[in-house]
């Protein structure tokens, strides 16, 4: 019991502190893109500047509007944050570094981060806002959208490995990362495109375009509700970083450095990757999205499955 | 189809080794208010005053278009030497037009180059004793005469 409470404690740890270290990388990097310096005055180079933000957040009124419907209000942050707490129960950080190591890993994450958007869509409802309410129905729209390729892509890792358990996996890569096999890169490039929508991050991030619809479903949040958004949004890049690690990277294995770092290291590489991203592309219209993930992804991984599988088959 | 997607992919490609290369260059800000650029020559800031230059001819306060300037003064025992008693600076009613500076016999009287002119109290702004040698110590690194 006090094992997995401890565990328990140590994955929310880390959780607070990958966010804080995200929010400092997004930070600099859109600085550097833009020839600034960031955030400087907060200890060393800003480092504290995601402290300082998190103690702002934690002090601020917790403000309920007028005719929110409550409980759904009061309820999606939690909708949203949970399941990316439970997401951390399968992310093998290393090969003795794993919550649980289901038999099922990829099932369970798949379906565990999908809970995020009913937060979503209920922040949108409750918050009783047209603008909360348009991302609401967008963000909903997209993330059911590119699920779709999303686990199409999966499901091709999961034919080539044999095996559903996240460890299964990385013990499979043993030889060769995932990615170095054309078919699975086509399958990384269809993963990581359609993650970038379900996290709703830029170029997809209209459910919360701020020059539409001020912020999206959390316009109506603020204080400590607003930080869980901020950490979940921050946790779910990380953890679909992970999964690509996990998945096509080789997870945690490499030479020299523990397995531990190995994985730190590639996952970040990937989060940095969303952020350069981010600073680079301008957003796309709703009709171009879902355009792409229906008559371009889907087809593709579709396509990509099919003769894929063929192969392997014969 | 095909064809849109490559070319749309090329674009994306071009647009990430645009912020590659960017993200590699200096920054174009300072680090503020560690680090301060120095201001132009021409540059115009405070009044400020060296005592020791100035010949008490009252040029500055008669040519002041906002009447920002006051000075006071009195003659020595010896009936030959002045001093000035009092040389106060109003900085919200002055307008920065540099005519005292220019009119000035003897360059005592100039405009600096601190553009930091926020002062913590209202009443600090209108009565800057420009004889005092840390009038404009109130902010980092502002620099007096």
């Amino acid at each position: 019991m006090s094992v997995i409470f401890l565990k328990g404690l140590a994955v929310l740890g880390f959780i607070a502190v990958s966010a804080m270290f995200s929010i400092w990388l997004e930070r600099k990097i859109s600085a550097w893109i833009q020839n600034r310096m960031g955030p400087m005055m907060t200890g060393f180079h800003g480092t504290l500047q995601p402290v300082a933000d998190t103690i702002k957040l934690l002090l601020k009124e917790d403000i309920v509007p007028k005719g929110v419907d409550f409980l759904s209000w009061w309820l999606a942050p939690f909708f949203v944050t949970v399941p990316v707490v439970m997401a951390f129960l399968v992310i093998p950080f290393s090969s003795k570094w794993i919550a649980l190591d289901l038999n099922v890993g990829v099932l369970y994450v798949c379906s565990v981060t999908s809970i995020c958007v009913l937060g979503i869509f209920m922040a949108g409802w409750g918050s009783n806002n047209k603008y909360s309410l348009l991302g609401g129905m967008r963000s909903a729209a997209q993330i059911i959208s590119y699920e779709v390729p999303l686990l199409l892509s999966v499901l091709l890792v999961v034919m080539q490995s044999g095996t559903m358990s996240m460890q299964g996996i990385v013990a499979a890569q043993e030889h060769g990362w995932f990615i170095l096999k054309p078919h699975l890169t086509l399958a990384f490039l269809i993963y990581f495109i359609s993650a970038t929508a379900e996290v709703n991050r830029v170029p997809f991030d209209i459910p919360e375009a701020e020059s539409e619809l001020v912020a999206g479903y959390h316009t109506e949040y603020s204080g400590m509700k607003f930080a869980m958004f901020f950490v979940a949004e921050y946790t779910n890049m990380f953890i679909i970083s992970a999964i690509a690690t996990t998945l096509f990277l080789g997870g945690w294995q490499g030479p020299f450095l523990p397995g531990l770092v190995w994985f730190l290291l590639k996952s970040y590489g990937l989060v940095a990757f969303l952020m350069w991203m981010r600073w680079t592309l301008p957003r796309v219209r709703m009709d171009q999205m879902m355009s792409f993930a229906w008559k371009v992804l889907t087809p593709m991984a579709l396509l990509n499955l099919l003769i894929s599988g063929w192969f392997m088959v014969k | 189809m095909m064809i849109r997607l490559f070319t749309g992919f090329y674009s994306i490609l071009k647009g990430f080794k645009v912020t590659f290369k960017n993200m590699l260059k200096k920054p174009v800000t300072l680090n503020y208010p560690i680090v301060k650029k120095p201001m132009t020559d021409r540059f115009r800031g405070m009044v400020d005053l060296v005592p020791e230059k100035c010949v008490i001819c009252y040029q500055c306060i008669k040519i002041c278009p906002t009447a920002a300037l006051e000075l006071e003064h009195k003659v020595l025992e010896d009936n030959k030497t002045k001093t000035i008693t009092k040389f106060v600076f109003n900085g919200e009613l002055c307008c920065f037009c540099g005519f005292c500076g220019e009119i000035c016999p003897t360059d005592a009287i100039f405009l600096n180059k601190m553009y930091e002119v926020s002062y913590f109290a209202h009443k600090d702004l209108l009565t800057i004793d420009l004889m005092r040698k840390d009038k404009y110590k109130h902010v980092d690194g502002g620099e007096s005469s």
